[in-house]
């Protein structure tokens, strides 16, 4: 794929990065010919820039400018986040990449770069003549969506399954003949949720290896001071939203563990810091407010989150619960990519109980029965031991 | 003679005679296979074979009730652990079966025998009309019409989703018929293995028509005004618009079924067919597709759409296609229900198949009739239906009834557990 410099220069995420600069997999090397290449002059204040801009969950990076440098410090930023091993940091860093990557896919008007960097993805997509695809009338207008882009389905829903918005789903897409077509705006949306998810951290497996490499890293100087003072910002950032989400809405009452797996995986990336859709946050506010915990507990699970604003939080909680909104079924939770019950393996979930009314397997059809199952067969237990130790004591 | 021992021989004398010549699924040795034998409940997993050879041996040996093999495929299929099977992908399954649909003629061969209060009777009734007990006993039957439905369902699926929307070369398309009640079809296609099981569940939704928002396609109410879904987009959109055509040009007796059956009243039902020629003229030809009608504010267009939805979505098996790991009958071996052979069929054989009568031998799933072989069986539940295989109508029977059938009908009654054998004639 042949793909022009500039738009490296603007889109270092692209694939075709390892064309031009070889030595970019090999961390090491990279590293040998970044600082051969740059003083630390050049791009201190930049990368300190951008992961303040990051810490500070800004819209775009300050002092962005798309030249060579700005290729050399993506891969740079990307060694960075892997040393640190901390997804909070990963998670605000892939936030402000992606609003920066696609604030400049919007100011790029040109078609063609943006079926080159499509190509360049290896997505399968077609441009050819201008499509109506969709008609809306509002108001007495007519609102006409046409576009020359469409994209293969799997790719389509690769990349989309990630945006929870209802407007992203398949069934509401003009699917013709394996393809999607899509406004260059949601084509631009896609590949800006693709780059969030480039910087995405797993847990590292092996710690002494990483510690290994870090040191290895820290022989150059230049970058040893980087990452130290980078990482003293956000010593001092973290105190802010530092927070523990050990919660506890009524004494005596333990809720932690019987929390359904789709409410498991929101607190956990809301505890890592990563960014929550819409939904995510709603369901989770609507969850909390069922089970009657108090606001300030639910606002301060939205504490790490990237984009957290205490007043807004405030205001939408208390909304919410003025609303008194019941949270999505199973159904629901499914239809919107929400059911975790398959990644957690969640036995109630998957094959639900054996109901004695009833005498049959039955599902469960509310996260919210989830925790009562789970705090009848507590209570149950708890029964069983009472009259259990009843008998002990008798017997004695 | 004990009804089992007599199975386990008629499979395995199918198995001898046919195993050598069992198609072979793709990508072979990358395949789980699962059995579930006649006297244990629990499925034998995580089986691996080296080639076809091995498999049909396999086969002969033990004749297993049901034989299946997985959509999925893994690096050591053999390895107990999903984890470490080194999972590569899944083919795209989908499983059409009649027990997840009514059909009208469910009511004249679907039996219940209530274990509360004995009572028994036809259909599907929640509950015991007698005693009102859930606990229930079914017996479900199969049939021409039954399965002919759902082979529309896989015909529906096709012509209507999988080629002209999704693009999906017919070549990759395996279809078969269960062996019971109902179809399997598999896409097999390097890219649709990657997808993950919530990608799997956006391509059911599409299929189904379930989760719909009919706003994000178009509808709309402002100012007193509907404004309906666009004559021009593509998509779902595309496909409302025309069924809702389709069911105007109906009879208004027809019209009047659908809309009772969606939870509408009488007198909306009345106002409805009053109002539905000027209806049809602006839905074809209002430049603002203006959807305005008296009594009928934009919530009860949602429950109109949600009915039109359903009758365009394909009624199909939805947990089946969304898990990863799911297993699938493998072509060519028999249910254990029924007897049957799960036949594999291409595209172009399915409309003129009948499972229950094919005309071509090798492609007809009732291996087991043989000219002269009748057999004498005990019935043993308290009603069984009647079956029409063949073009013959075998029963209905009562409890106690002593009849003598071809072999291929005391296979399928001794599967289906409502009899046993008496006397070899």
């Amino acid at each position: 794929m042949n793909i022009s410099p500039e738009l490296l220069f603007h889109y270092p995420w692209l694939p075709s990065l390892e064309e031009f600069y070889s030595d970019v997999s090999d961390p090491v090397e990279f590293l040998k010919k970044f600082h051969s290449k740059f003083q630390l002059s050049d791009y201190e204040s930049r990368i300190l820039n951008l992961f303040r801009s990051a810490f500070e969950n800004l819209e775009e990076i300050n002092d962005f400018i798309a030249d060579e440098l700005n290729a050399y410090l993506y891969v740079f930023v990307k060694i960075l986040v892997y040393i640190f091993d901390n997804k909070r940091i990963a998670n605000r860093i892939a936030n402000l990449y992606s609003k920066q990557s696609y604030k400049e896919l919007l100011n790029d008007n040109e078609d063609a770069n943006l079926y080159d960097i499509c190509r360049d993805l290896n997505l399968n997509v077609r441009y050819g003549d201008t499509v109506k695809f969709k008609e809306v009338f509002d108001k007495g207008q007519k609102e006409i969506l046409e576009t020359r882009f469409s994209i293969e389905f799997q790719d389509y829903l690769n990349l989309s399954i990630y945006l929870r918005d209802d407007n992203r789903k398949l069934c509401h897409k003009a699917l013709v003949d394996g393809y999607v077509y899509l406004e260059k705006r949601e084509v631009k949306r896609l590949l800006q949720e693709f780059v969030r998810r480039k910087f995405m951290i797993e847990d590292a497996d092996n710690k002494n290896a990483l510690e290994k490499l870090k040191q290895e890293f820290f022989k150059f100087e230049e970058f040893k001071s980087i990452y130290e003072n980078i990482l003293n910002e956000w010593e001092l950032k973290k105190e802010e939203f530092e927070y523990s989400v050990d919660i506890h809405f009524e004494e005596g009452k333990e809720f932690q563990g019987l929390f359904p797996p789709c409410i498991k995986e929101i607190m956990t990336k809301a505890e890592e810091g990563q960014n929550l859709t819409h939904i995510e946050r709603l369901y989770l506010v609507f969850f909390l407010h069922a089970l009657k915990f108090p606001n300030e507990t639910i606002i301060d699970v939205f504490k790490g989150l990237p984009d957290f604003d205490r007043k807004k939080t405030e205001y939408q909680v208390e909304f919410a619960k003025k609303k008194g909104y019941t949270p999505h079924s199973c159904n629901t939770l499914k239809s919107l990519n929400l059911c975790m019950a398959a990644k957690y393996e969640d036995p109630l979930c998957l094959k639900g109980y054996m109901s004695k009314k009833y005498n049959e397997q039955r599902t469960i059809k509310h996260p919210l029965f989830y925790v009562q199952y789970y705090q009848f067969k507590r209570s149950m237990m708890k029964n069983k031991q009472k009259i259990s130790n009843k008998k002990e004591n008798e017997s004695n | 003679m004990n009804p089992t021992k007599f199975l386990i021989r008629t499979f395995k004398d199918y198995y001898t005679k046919n195993a050598a010549n069992l198609p072979e699924v793709s990508k072979f040795t990358n395949r789980e296979f699962a059995f579930l034998p006649w006297d244990k409940s629990i499925m034998l997993r995580h089986m691996s074979f080296e080639n076809i050879a091995s498999f049909s041996h396999y086969l002969i040996n033990s004749a297993p009730k049901h034989v299946y093999s997985s959509g999925s495929l893994y690096n050591h299929p053999e390895i107990p652990n999903m984890e470490k099977k080194g999972y590569e992908g899944c083919d795209l399954i989908i499983d059409i079966d009649v027990d997840h649909f009514y059909t009208p003629c469910k009511d004249d061969h679907d039996g219940w025998y209530c274990k509360s209060c004995f009572k028994n009777g036809k259909g599907m009734p929640l509950a015991c009309p007698e005693c009102g007990s859930l606990k229930l006993k079914r017996v479900s039957w199969i049939c021409e019409k039954c399965l002919d439905v759902a082979k529309k369902e896989v015909l529906k699926l096709l012509d209507n989703f999988l080629i002209p929307d999704f693009g999906i070369d017919q070549k990759s398309i395996m279809i078969a018929f269960s062996g019971h009640r109902g179809y399997h079809l598999k896409v097999e296609d390097k890219n649709l293995r990657t997808l993950s099981s919530d990608a799997r569940r956006e391509i059911i939704d599409y299929l189904t028509g379930n989760n719909l928002n009919f706003e994000l396609l178009g509808l709309r109410a402002r100012s007193g005004i509907v404004y309906g879904i666009s004559q021009e987009n593509i998509g779902w959109a595309k496909k409302l618009n025309n069924e809702i055509e389709r069911l105007l040009k109906q009879s208004e007796l027809d019209i009047e079924h659908f809309l009772l059956n969606i939870g509408f009243k009488k007198n909306r039902i009345r106002s409805f067919l009053n109002q539905k020629e000027i209806f049809l003229e602006r839905f074809k030809n209002s430049e603002l597709n203006d959807w305005s009608m008296e009594g009928f504010d934009i919530d009860k267009w949602k429950i109109f759409l949600s009915g039109i939805a359903k009758r365009v979505g394909a009624n199909i098996d939805e947990p089946v296609s969304v898990d990863i790991h799911r297993l699938i009958r493998y072509p060519g071996t028999l249910h254990g229900k029924t007897g049957f052979k799960v036949q594999e069929l291409s595209i172009g054989e399915l409309a003129d198949f009948n499972p229950l009568d094919a005309t071509t031998k090798s492609k007809d799933p009732i291996v087991f009739q043989q000219q002269g072989i009748d057999i004498n069986l005990k019935i043993i539940e308290e009603f069984v239906p009647a079956t029409k295989i063949k073009g013959i109508t075998y029963g209905p029977y009562d409890q106690g009834d002593k009849i003598c059938v071809p072999k291929h009908i005391a296979v399928y009654l001794l599967c289906k557990e409502v009899a046993e054998p008496m006397s070899m004639i």
